[in-house]
């Protein structure tokens, strides 16, 4: 700073009273937002809100179609249970009497649009009863009928195709199973390659599983 | 004979690659500096925006003192960031960044005033002309004008100030931030005994002001 004598004294006195005009806010705002980075995190309001409003459906949507998913799944064993409702109430629960799986597999060629696969063909403890042709929701089955002691039990198998199978609770021989009791029936649900099966029955549920693990065949050593 | 080796540049070839590069000399050309500064091209670093942006306050008051309204003054204090911050690498880091902002600032205000060609080139910019009507020196020596003094408000004040040149307003204003006589030999681009001058001839011109507005 330059030396004054008491006249610039004086005069810089006079000039300290000056008008303090600082930079506006909206100034130092604009230069702030224009030159300094932004704070990491920290969206703009409105990206804030895309964000918030694209979580909030894609949650909406996730828990629609997860709740639609489970909906569907668990309406396949509402369906089995109805189907083999159906069976027992039919004038004749099966159309063709069963000499062995080897008799009864042959006949649904033609009557259904797939070939029903089927390692078990009844034995001492569940005979098998014979077969029919029913319908699983949209598509044709191959209903087959085993007992064990007084009690029918239902084996429906159908194309799984496009179909959404419930959460497997139960290894049954070489497959995981859903098992669900519905209207006091026991209904079993797996799938293999691309084929669904449905074993309904009022049969004690172990009994139901151990059946289910012929039908399923060997766990692979 | 045959020279050599490199060959001296020119002053007008320096001058004019200073101007290009060298956002605190503009177009104007008015610099007393010795050898020119390597141009480099590294950005400025986020420190060195902030540490800038922090005399916004001070680069404002000359602004507005210059041009006399708001608008303007943002105008050039934007913009002044804009060619600080593009022209970084050519900061010296132990010079006064308060000083070098200012010079970039007045710089860019000569551009404009001369641009705009609102008010003659002549008798303010340049330095050694009129910075207002001259005083006597012994015109506020007595006990009762230095009494005047003190009792003239603040916006006459910044009236009074308004009224010289933006030569004399830009001196005084740098002094008042507490520049020193080299730093606003820098901002101003003459010498230090330049200055001097300017300071006197600026500070003799607003008493004579404000005797005006005291009385």
């Amino acid at each position: 700073m330059t030396p004054m004598n008491p006249n610039d004294e004086a005069l810089r006195a006079a000039l300290q009273r000056l008008p303090r005009r600082n930079a506006p806010e909206h100034l130092k705002r604009a230069l702030a937002e224009r030159w300094l980075e932004p704070r990491r995190f920290d969206l703009p309001r409105l990206a804030r809100s895309v964000v918030s409003v694209a979580a909030g459906a894609a949650l909406a949507a996730t828990v629609l179609l997860g709740w639609r998913a489970h909906t569907a799944s668990q309406g396949l064993f509402v369906e089995a249970v109805n189907d083999h409702l159906r069976v027992l109430y039919a004038e004749h629960p099966v159309e063709i009497e069963s000499g062995g799986v080897h008799q009864v597999k042959p006949w649904f060629a033609g009557r259904v649009d797939f070939a029903p696969a089927l390692g078990f063909g009844g034995d001492d403890d569940f005979p098998l009863q014979g077969g029919a042709v029913a319908l699983f929701l949209d598509r044709k089955a191959a209903a087959f009928e085993f007992k064990r002691r007084l009690h029918p039990i239902t084996l429906f198998v159908f194309r799984a195709e496009g179909l959404a199978f419930p959460s497997a609770s139960r290894t049954i021989g070489s497959s995981q199973a859903a098992l669900r009791t519905e209207r006091g029936f026991h209904v079993l649900l797996w799938r293999r390659a691309d084929l669904g099966y449905a074993l309904v029955s009022d049969l004690d549920e172990q009994e139901l599983a151990a059946l289910a693990a012929k039908i399923a065949g060997p766990q692979a050593p | 004979m045959e020279r050599s080796g490199p060959q001296p540049r020119s002053g007008l070839l320096v001058l004019v690659s200073r101007a290009v590069f060298d956002p605190a000399i503009g177009s104007t050309g008015d610099v007393c500096y010795g050898p020119e500064a390597v141009t480099r091209t590294r950005p400025a670093s986020s420190s060195f925006r902030a540490e800038a942006l922090a005399h916004a306050d001070a680069l404002f008051r000359l602004a507005y003192h210059l041009s006399g309204n708001q608008a303007d003054a943002e105008d050039l204090v934007q913009e002044a960031y804009v060619r600080a911050f593009g022209a970084a690498a050519q900061y010296e880091p132990d010079s006064n960044l308060k000083a070098w902002l200012f010079r970039i600032l007045r710089n860019l205000h000569i551009d404009l005033y001369r641009r705009a060609r609102k008010n003659p080139v002549s008798g303010g910019l340049d330095g050694e002309e009129d910075v207002g009507a001259v005083a006597s020196p012994e015109l506020l020596r007595d006990d009762q004008e230095l009494d005047r003094l003190r009792s003239v408000v603040a916006e006459d004040i910044e009236a009074a100030l308004l009224s010289l040149s933006p030569d004399a307003r830009s001196v005084v204003l740098l002094d008042l931030e507490g520049l020193t006589e080299t730093e606003l030999a820098s901002v101003l681009g003459c010498p230090v005994g330049t200055v001097k001058s300017r300071l006197l001839r600026a500070r003799q011109a607003l008493r004579q002001r404000l005797k005006d507005y005291a009385r």
